[in-house]
């Protein structure tokens, strides 16, 4: 039996925040909520607190100068997490202010000493500790006076086995403020603005005694609090999860003669990038995907950039999607983050037990990122693509390809070699008509047909016919008849 | 919605002066209402706080009741019910009753549509169960 001491973690109630802390709250911790106004600080310690307080954990939160707690109250009424009947219950609301004003940092200590022993509270919040520090700056000998304040805080609540916050603003992160020594725990809070877009962020700067997933982790505040948006990589994976169906069976794309240029439809599990120009309708490919998954009882999930299925442009899809047989991803919100669009993709995979996965398109989606992320698009993209590969499904994807005659490219991003089979769509012209011509590039691990095929849309979908033999440079775009030979079919039509 | 609730307190206040109250009987469960009020909100919404909303109440409130006193001092730094004691001692009962009323049931809902009906309401409940 082990003899070491043994750290409770205390869920805090807010989604992604114990993923990111490293397994949520170490017990009788002395943590640090910092950051700009504005930032979320004092709605992420009351959506904690509504969580956490229990008759039998009892909390105390003491106002000090700051918000006045009316405001406060009044506010943080609008989020669904705000109980009142909590108050005066298992939660205590406590003014420091008129401690504060009279600016004795060893008063504030007194007073919140005594209420601590009177409420013997589990959880303490001292919202804001800014105005702490102000209180004694005005007293004189700042930094001795507040040093030994936060020493003898951190002593008094830890030994009174309370889990403590300090909430505080304008810290600066270089600065070596005593706090930063004493705290067990720093969650600093930002607000990254680029061009006009506002992004949230969360980084656990520190957190003694756990595994916390470092770097910033976005996240985003509704009426139903804050949401921080966790890598897909720690979220707990599905025990059913990968790969779903059997494994090296084939998915039908809803089109059956490119199945059977796919050497058989597409392999389970695998990612599959439609790659072709404006027009050459991936979208419609993207859609008999999910439909032909429909047909065979299984479920999709949908994350539309362009457009979102209507009934007009693609009414059968639109009835799945009202049937709730497929998951539309609400690709709206201003300023997404990749890791908040993988977090709503696998929970509507997760909900629906779905096999299938679209995304349509990857221009749209880099378009709907806020641009604090479209630096890093690739790589996102490629967390996405392993994600999705770890919940087993098949994912198709399709990209917008600028028709360039000169080079053969598969997609603008570099992605293609992230994804295990492509097909690519393009343009020709052919005795002054504009045709569609579509080939397998690629499907790994697999035989596929090499062929160009030409196709057309109609009302019942992509109808795939025969290659051009007589053509040749289709890939330049005006291909010229062949002179003769009826020897030489250099493309086959298998 | 709001008047009903405050109705609650005004309630509070007729239990405690009783059927036949004299003046003094009014005043003193007005005066013990109002202390109460300032015990339960002061610890959260600090003395200053409290005073202020008082101040406020006695502002609306003065308007139909003109006899109420206003606080003189521009930022109260406590509650002080000395004037209104003394305000309401020089009314008749029923003038007493009602103007102590009106002034509870306005700081009822003053305070209600600052933080909500259920907060308010959870904040003075034990008033009302004390009377």
């Amino acid at each position: 039996m082990s003899t070491r001491s043994t750290i409770t973690r205390l869920a805090t109630g807010v989604p992604g925040l114990d993923e990111v802390l490293g397994g949520g709250l170490p017990e009788f911790s002395f943590n640090l909520i910092a950051g700009p106004p504005g930032c979320g600080k004092t709605t992420l310690a009351h959506q904690i607190m509504f969580s956490l307080a229990k008759p039998e954990r009892p909390t105390l939160y003491f106002t000090v100068l700051g918000e006045p707690p009316l405001k406060m109250l009044r506010y943080q009424q609008q989020f669904a997490f705000f109980d009142a009947e909590l108050v005066n219950g298992s939660i205590h609301f406590i003014n420091l202010t008129d401690e504060t004003l009279a600016g004795d940092l060893d008063q504030v200590l007194h007073r919140i000493v005594l209420e601590v022993e009177k409420h013997n509270p589990a959880l303490i919040f001292v919202d804001s500790f800014r105005s702490v520090v102000l209180a004694n700056n005005a007293g004189g000998n700042a930094h001795n006076s507040l040093q030994q304040f936060v020493q003898q805080l951190g002593m008094v609540m830890t030994s009174w086995q309370a889990t403590t916050f300090l909430i505080g603003e304008y810290f600066t992160e270089t600065d070596a403020n005593p706090v930063f020594t004493v705290a067990d725990g720093l969650i600093w809070l930002r607000q990254s603005v680029q061009r006009n877009s506002m992004v949230r962020k969360i980084e656990i700067m520190k957190m003694r005694g756990q595994p916390t997933l470092p770097g910033l982790h976005t996240f985003r505040i509704d009426t139903s609090g804050i949401k921080v948006f966790a890598p897909a990589r720690v979220l707990a994976p599905l025990s059913s999860s990968a790969p779903k169906g059997n494994p090296g069976s084939r998915l039908g794309t809803g089109v059956p003669k490119l199945d059977a240029m796919m050497g058989g439809g597409l392999p389970q599990g695998y990612s599959l990038l439609v790659a072709g120009p404006s027009g050459s309708g991936k979208s419609i490919l993207a859609a008999a995907f999910l439909i032909e998954g429909a047909d065979r009882g299984e479920t999709g999930v949908i994350a539309a950039f362009e457009q979102v299925p209507s009934r007009e442009r693609s009414p059968l899809l639109a009835q799945l999607i009202e049937q709730d047989k497929i998951g539309l991803v609400d690709t709206e919100a201003p300023d997404l983050s990749i890791d908040e669009i993988v977090l709503l993709l696998i929970s509507e995979i997760r909900r629906l037990g779905a096999t299938r996965v679209v995304i349509d398109s990857l221009s749209g989606f880099e378009l709907a990122l806020a641009p604090t992320f479209r630096p890093d698009f690739r790589e996102s993209l490629s967390r996405m693509v392993s994600a999705l590969a770890a919940e087993g499904v098949s994912v198709l994807m399709t990209s917008e390809l600028e028709d360039r005659y000169t080079d053969l490219r598969f997609s603008p991003y570099g992605t293609a070699f992230m994804t295990d089979a492509i097909v690519v769509q393009r343009y020709i012209e052919v005795q002054s008509r504009l045709l569609r011509v579509m080939a397998v590039v690629k499907v790994r691990a697999s035989a596929h047909s090499n062929a160009l095929c030409v196709y057309e849309i109609d009302d019942k979908g992509i109808q795939v016919g025969a290659t051009l033999p007589e053509q040749e440079g289709l890939l330049g775009g005006r291909p010229t008849r062949k002179q003769l030979s009826r020897t030489s079919h250099g493309l086959s039509d298998d | 919605m709001v008047s009903l609730e405050s109705d609650r307190i005004v309630g509070a206040l007729g239990r405690r002066a009783g059927d036949d109250p004299g003046i003094a009987g009014v005043v003193q469960s007005i005066v013990s209402i109002w202390n109460e009020i300032d015990t339960t909100l002061r610890p959260i919404l600090g003395q200053r706080g409290v005073a202020m909303l008082y101040k406020r109440s006695l502002f609306l409130t003065g308007a139909a009741h003109g006899w109420l006193p206003r606080v003189a001092e521009v930022l109260p730094a406590a509650l002080d019910l000395a004037p209104l004691q003394a305000a309401l001692m020089q009314q008749g009962n029923t003038v007493a009753l009602d103007g102590g009323s009106a002034l509870l049931r306005t700081f009822y809902e003053l305070l209600s549509s600052l933080v909500g009906p259920s907060l308010t309401e959870r904040l003075l409940r034990p008033i009302w169960d004390n009377s």
